[in-house]
């Protein structure tokens, strides 16, 4: 009893570091003089991914979908990661809500 | 310049519409001016705090604060949501024994309790977005483009100083009862897009499962990704693809409110 309690700990604990360890792809997003690059990003559907994106400036951007569900404020200069649950197959769409006018792009996930 | 303009409005209304909000009902009901009292130090206090908001949103660039900040500002929006709706119900409550209560000096606990709370949620009212203008016009300076900076932010603290002063003055106008369910309707209906907010933002970190994503797609009717409907969507919690989770957690709330609204009956 006491060695299956052990195993499922240890099974537990390389479950764990195997979540930490980093087999997550990684896309990079660039965003500039109010406008995004690229504009589409094509992605793996149902597959967990980092975004990286960096605020190369002049001025502060946000990285905003209400359709993902996600919210980043950039200040100029500064680069901010966040993680993707999978997603479904489709076409989502996301902006620099502090530059609406120009600051459009897509992710599409195939 | 129209872009600061609009950004700086858009960012600031919220704020300002609760600060006049609360303000219109604390004049009617409340003549010891202890309440505005206390709406005037939550505002300085959420300007002290946006500062400090801000400053972190600058300095945080590694993926493990960033997860913190989140956590943060997911929390202050469900402590706004929270606070906002047990203040309308305490207001309800309230509203027409206050000025008796005061003479009678009956319920001076009550009462203070009910002006810290007045005081935080304008604090946290002004902290949220404002972190976010903060952001924004610290950019804006490091741009150089100090004309625009100054022209398009005064105009848009102005333009959403005057929307909430318009918006205030016309619900002062009402006579007291209708000013003070007019008044809770639109505090309500904040409240659940901020619980809105935080729900999807959760849904977004991971932390929550969005179970069926979307539920529907209105974005024929009102789209929010564009201008206008990303207002709308602020300002209400309307989603033009709400998750199950999210749309759950919405007639929750208001499920909630109705019940609390039923309890307190004045």
């Amino acid at each position: 009893m006491k060695h299956t309690l052990h195993s499922v700990v240890f099974g537990l604990f390389l479950a764990s570091t195997a979540a930490i360890a980093d087999d997550m792809p990684t896309f990079r997003l660039l965003m500039k003089d109010g406008r995004i690059f690229p504009e589409t990003l094509e992605v793996p559907a149902n597959t967990r991914f980092r975004l990286e994106v960096k605020n190369e400036g002049p001025g502060a951007t946000e990285f905003e979908s209400l359709e993902l569900k996600k919210e980043l404020v950039l200040a100029p200069g500064v680069t901010r990661t966040t993680v993707f649950a999978p997603m479904k197959p489709g076409t989502y769409k996301f902006f620099d809500d502090f530059h609406p006018e120009t600051g459009q792009g897509r992710i599409v996930a195939k | 310049m129209g872009n600061a303009f609009f950004v700086v409005w858009r960012e600031s209304l919220e704020a300002f519409l609760i600060a006049g909000i609360l303000y219109a009902w604390l004049q009617g009901n409340d003549s010891s001016g202890k309440g505005k009292r206390a709406l005037y130090i939550g505002l300085a206090a959420g300007v002290g705090l946006a500062l400090l908001l801000g400053w972190a949103l600058l300095t945080v660039q590694d993926e493990l604060t960033g997860n913190a900040l989140e956590a943060f500002q997911i929390g202050t929006l469900l402590i706004a949501a929270g606070l906002i709706t047990q203040m309308v119900l305490w207001m309800r409550k309230n509203g027409r024994q206050m000025k008796a209560r005061l003479h009678a000096d009956l319920a001076a606990a009550a009462e203070k309790s009910g002006f810290f709370g007045v005081a935080v949620v304008a604090a946290l009212a002004v902290a949220r977005e404002g972190a976010e203008t903060v952001i924004f016009l610290y950019g804006m300076s490091q741009e150089g483009d100090y004309s625009a900076l100054i022209g398009g932010a005064l105009a848009g603290f102005a333009g959403a100083g005057a929307t909430a002063w318009l918006a205030a003055k016309s619900l002062a106008r009402l006579n007291i009862a209708l000013l003070l369910r007019l008044s809770s309707i639109l505090l309500l209906v904040l409240a659940s897009a901020l619980f809105v907010s935080a729900i999807d933002r959760l849904i977004g970190a991971g932390w929550l499962p969005p179970m069926l994503d979307p539920v529907w797609d209105t974005s024929m009717l009102i789209d929010d990704t564009t201008k206008a409907g990303k207002l709308v969507a602020d300002f209400s919690g309307y989603r033009a693809r709400p998750a199950l989770t999210t749309l759950l957690a919405w007639a929750g709330y208001w499920l909630l409110v109705v019940i609390g609204y039923r309890r307190t009956r004045p």
